[in-house]
């Protein structure tokens, strides 16, 4: 991408002004995703992103600059303007780089990005396809396969340089099921840190399928009834509500400044002792995986909670410093034209000692949330909400009929109170992240867990 | 590479590959900002960049690439990803090249340069001073920042088509947080340009909401009478303002669909979408395809007079493009989006609203619209917070609710809008406007 002399050059100009470390971000990343709907494929994006980023650190200060202009005045020019905008004079600082080799957990077989199209869009047909066949309530069905190459170079003054190419591929399926002039939506969307291997690792029709079935019971469903319930918030995707309600109360994007509910309280019980929750950016070919963060470390497991005790925070070079705790591995950022900072990898809920079917039969009257959605989550106050995909009534320890437009909302120090049974079917499911630095690959995951009471968003 | 460069490289890869339809968009931007934390600069950032989106028509299908690697070799790659890509396109889409229209409008004159870098961190600092001053309960975590981005767009086709133009915006922003009472709150707000009385404005009034925080209390579930704050509002305009797509509507994903013509909102309704307007950083005389951009009512006394289209959706209904098939990047082929998008203001004033209201709710803040609203069925169901209002008087901050129901049927409970037209910030060319908007018996969900 760029050569060890030049990355040298520009690191002793980055640091010229008085700065006490400076980086290299070099990136080289190729998207493709080929959209389907109406029956056909629609849409074709075909992307390659190219570019540096520079940064300069003093003390707690930084600044960043980035270019996509690769030539040597141009990538000079953007070390050039980093260093002024920390400080003057032109001191000269030598720089000697010792590349490091980075081993791959995270092996990829058919990169997607080589392969023909026409392969892509058979498997994207055969999951579409499944999905209009389910019924013929099923109006419209969209799906996206996406592919992508993400080559990264990162060197700083401290001597470090690696390199390293994250691989994922995912298919997102759409359906929408429509009846006496109403939509409803329904979805499915796996991937993963791998080539095309990963579609032989799935039930491809299944993913439509799934999407279809879950829009055919929205449109049965009736809205969900307001007010404060029993939760029990399935595996998968559920855990995304760890996601959200503690995740990233725990980033040092937010405890590094103070911005946290979670300020202050390492080795304290913020959770019921059931919870032991983690964040581990090694899992082999995870969809939150890789072998080094942003920073050029390596990724690591990290217990955040362990039976109910805060352990730890996730910190990139900058929470380091502010904090005065050591780095673990949770810098990342979408690509260079963005500063880094600490983020999730792949974070779930660890099994607990509940057996699922207990969970749910304890429930005299409440929600089952099968699938979830998306959310949001406010770390000073720990405020968060996040929508229900596919929900259920539950009464008298019993799954009875589908509702629709529910959302969840609570705070995170509360909710990890109330989260008293824990399950034992953990898995994970697919999301991107949105942060600071960008859209990035995240896995949550979870078993069955029940909230004892939280506020249930519905009409 | 410069765009000069990089157009005749495309289209001699283009003349070598023997096509006869093809178009060349390219954009470069650059940006700079800067943030505070306590009295100090934390954080300086400047960016350059810029690419290029080929695409060209092969056998009645266009295919697309892009890149923002620009090189001799890239660009004959990206012709060659551009035609297999062609080759692999389904759709019925009339694939079309725009020639040209006859007349353009003319953009505001821009700032051509940045601000300069010391005069960004002077302001960052001075507004950062000013949310601190005079309240003890400004806490550290407050943030202020200025940020400054310029973007200029070159496109061009086979069929004769030239067009440039260049935008600049810049703005400042507030985070406030407060502590008081074992309590942490925060607020924020922005300002479009840097006006200095606009700024001490920000200051003062972000500290204030995130201080009007402390102390709110939960409320029971129940039907509320609600006025949706103005920025509240537009951020739901902006989670279902896929539903004005024709795109959508085709496809069957909007129930918009087959609705032009018809009510479908109360009488005291409009929506505006305005490519040139006043005061607007972001006005674009032409949009991604060629196709020259102008104002249009899309629902005006609650009649959808018009959906969103673009050349292809145009085609297939048998209508004029309105212009709407707009770039946000040049790695994006052209996509239906409004630009100034908004609600039209109403006669009340924002106090007048509330008394026309007695009691019930006003909702300043939405959380989670990307995944609490759902364009396809209408449905939403948002974290709020707020403050009551009895007797047309703002009382008590209350939070921890959500407020449900579906934005079709909301657009026809609008009772009343207020007169005054607030906007967000511009994401590519598109940014949404409301008023407050007063509506009955929503479904809240509380304690």
């Amino acid at each position: 991408m760029i050569k060890q002399s030049l990355l040298e050059e520009l690191l002793g100009v980055a640091m010229s002004t008085g700065g006490d470390f400076a980086e290299v971000y070099g990136e080289h990343t190729h998207n493709q995703n080929v959209s389907f709907v109406d029956g056909k494929i629609d849409r074709i994006g075909d992307n390659v992103l190219s570019g540096v980023g520079i940064r300069v650190f003093l003390g707690e200060r930084t600044v960043y600059a980035s270019t996509s202009d690769l030539t040597r005045e141009g990538v000079l020019a953007c070390a050039r303007s980093a260093a002024d905008a920390m400080g003057e004079g032109s001191a000269p600082v030598s720089i000697r780089l010792t590349p490091v080799s980075v081993p791959d957990r995270h092996p990829v077989k058919v990169n997607p990005i080589d392969t023909p199209i026409a392969r892509k869009t058979a498997i994207l047909k055969e999951a579409c396809f499944a999905a209009m066949e389910e019924s013929d309530k099923i109006a419209q069905v969209q799906g996206t396969i996406l592919g992508v190459d993400h080559e990264i170079l990162v060197a700083n003054s401290e001597g470090l340089l690696k390199q390293d190419r994250h691989v994922r591929s995912r298919i997102v399926v759409n359906a929408v099921a429509s009846e006496n002039g109403e939509n409803q939506s329904g979805g499915c969307s796996p991937g993963r840190g791998m080539g095309m291997e990963f579609f032989d690792t799935i039930d491809i029709p299944e993913v439509g399928r799934h999407a279809a079935r879950q829009a055919l019971t929205n449109l049965r469903a009736d809205y969900c009834k307001a007010g404060q319930m029993t939760v029990a918030i399935e595996n998968g995707f559920g855990g995304v509500i760890f996601h959200e309600a503690c995740g990233h109360s725990l980033e040092a994007t937010q405890v590094g400044v103070g911005m946290s509910e979670m300020c202050g309280k390492l080795g304290q019980k913020i959770a019921n002792e059931k919870i032991t929750a983690i964040d581990d950016g090694t899992i082999p070919n995870a969809w939150g995986s890789v072998n080094i963060d942003d920073e050029g470390n390596p990724t690591q497991r990290n217990v955040l909670i362990e039976n109910g005790i805060l352990k730890n925070y996730m910190i990139d070079r900058l929470g380091s410093r502010r904090m005065g705790m050591p780095m673990t591995g949770n810098s990342r950022r979408q690509g260079y034209t963005y500063e880094p900072t600490s983020r999730m990898t792949n974070t779930f809920i660890y099994n607990g000692p509940d057996k699922n079917e207990d969970i749910i039969a304890s429930i005299e009257y409440g929600l089952y949330a099968k699938e979830m959605g998306g959310g949001s989550v406010n770390p000073l106050t720990g405020a968060f909400n996040f929508s229900v995909r596919e929900g259920y009534m539950v009464r008298n320890g019993k799954i009875c009929e589908p509702v629709r437009g529910a959302s969840l909302i609570g705070t995170g120090s509360r909710i990890l109170q109330d989260i008293d049974m824990v399950g034992q079917n953990l898995a994970t499911g697919q999301g991107v992240c949105g942060s600071s630095s960008g859209s990035v690959p995240t896995d949550v995951g979870q078993p069955l867990i029940r909230v004892t009471k939280i506020t249930v968003g519905g009409r | 590479m410069n765009f000069d460069a990089v157009k005749n490289a495309l289209i001699a890869e283009a003349d070598r590959a023997g096509l006869a339809d093809y178009e060349v968009y390219f954009m470069e931007s650059s940006s700079v900002s800067t943030e505070t934390l306590k009295d100090e600069i934390s954080s300086f950032s400047s960016g350059v960049g810029g690419g290029v989106c080929f695409r060209c028509i092969v056998d009645g299908r266009m295919g697309n690439a892009s890149s923002e690697l620009l090189t001799e070799e890239e660009m004959r790659a990206l012709v060659r990803r551009a035609i297999d890509n062609a080759k692999n396109i389904e759709n019925d889409d009339k694939a079309i090249l725009y020639e040209g229209a006859e007349h353009y409008a003319t953009v505001s004159p821009v700032a051509v340069e940045n601000p300069d870098a010391a005069d960004l961190k002077a302001t960052a600092l001075q507004i950062q001073k000013q949310t601190y001053e005079g309240c003890e309960f400004v806490a550290d975590g407050t943030q202020s920042g200025v940020f400054s981005e310029k973007i200029r767009m070159e496109l061009m086709n086979s069929h004769g088509l030239r067009l440039s133009n260049r935008v600049a915006m810049c703005g400042a922003f507030v985070q406030a947080v407060v502590q008081k009472d074992g309590e942490a709150q925060e607020a924020f707000d922005f300002q479009l340009g840097l006006d200095q009385n606009g700024l001490q404005a920000l200051s003062e009034a972000t500290r204030a909401e995130a201080l009007s925080k402390i102390g709110a209390k939960e409320i029971p579930s129940e039907k509320y009478d609600v006025i949706i704050s103005a920025k509240q509002a537009y951020s739901l305009l902006s989670a279902f303002s896929s539903a004005f797509s024709a795109k959508q509507a085709q496809l069957g994903l909007s129930l918009l669909k087959g609705k032009e013509g018809e009510k479908i909102a109360s009488d005291v309704v409009t929506l505006v979408d305005d490519p040139m307007r006043e005061g607007c950083p972001m006005q674009t005389p032409f949009d991604g395809e060629g196709v020259a951009t102008y104002r249009k009512c899309v629902i005006e006394g609650g009649v959808l007079n018009t959906l969103l289209y673009d050349l292809a959706t145009a085609d297939r209904a048998g209508v004029a493009s309105t212009g709407n098939g707009q770039r946000v990047s040049y790695a994006q082929a052209p996509h239906i989006s409004p630009y100034s998008f908004y609600l039209g203001a109403g006669e009340l004033s924002e106090a007048e609203l509330k008394k026309r209201m007695g009691d019930g709710l006003y909702i300043t803040e939405f959380k989670g619209m990307h995944a609490g609203c759902n364009a396809v069925t209408g449905d939403f169901s948002i974290e709020s917070a707020g403050y009551t209002v009895r007797d047309g008087e703002l009382c008590e901050a209350v939070k921890s609710f959500t407020v449900a129901g579906n934005f079709f049927e909301l657009l026809k409970g609008i009772e009343a809008v207020s007169d005054t037209v607030k906007f967000g910030l511009p994401s590519g060319f598109t940014v949404y406007g409301s008023p407050d908007l007063l509506i009955r018996g929503m479904s809240v969900a509380g304690k």
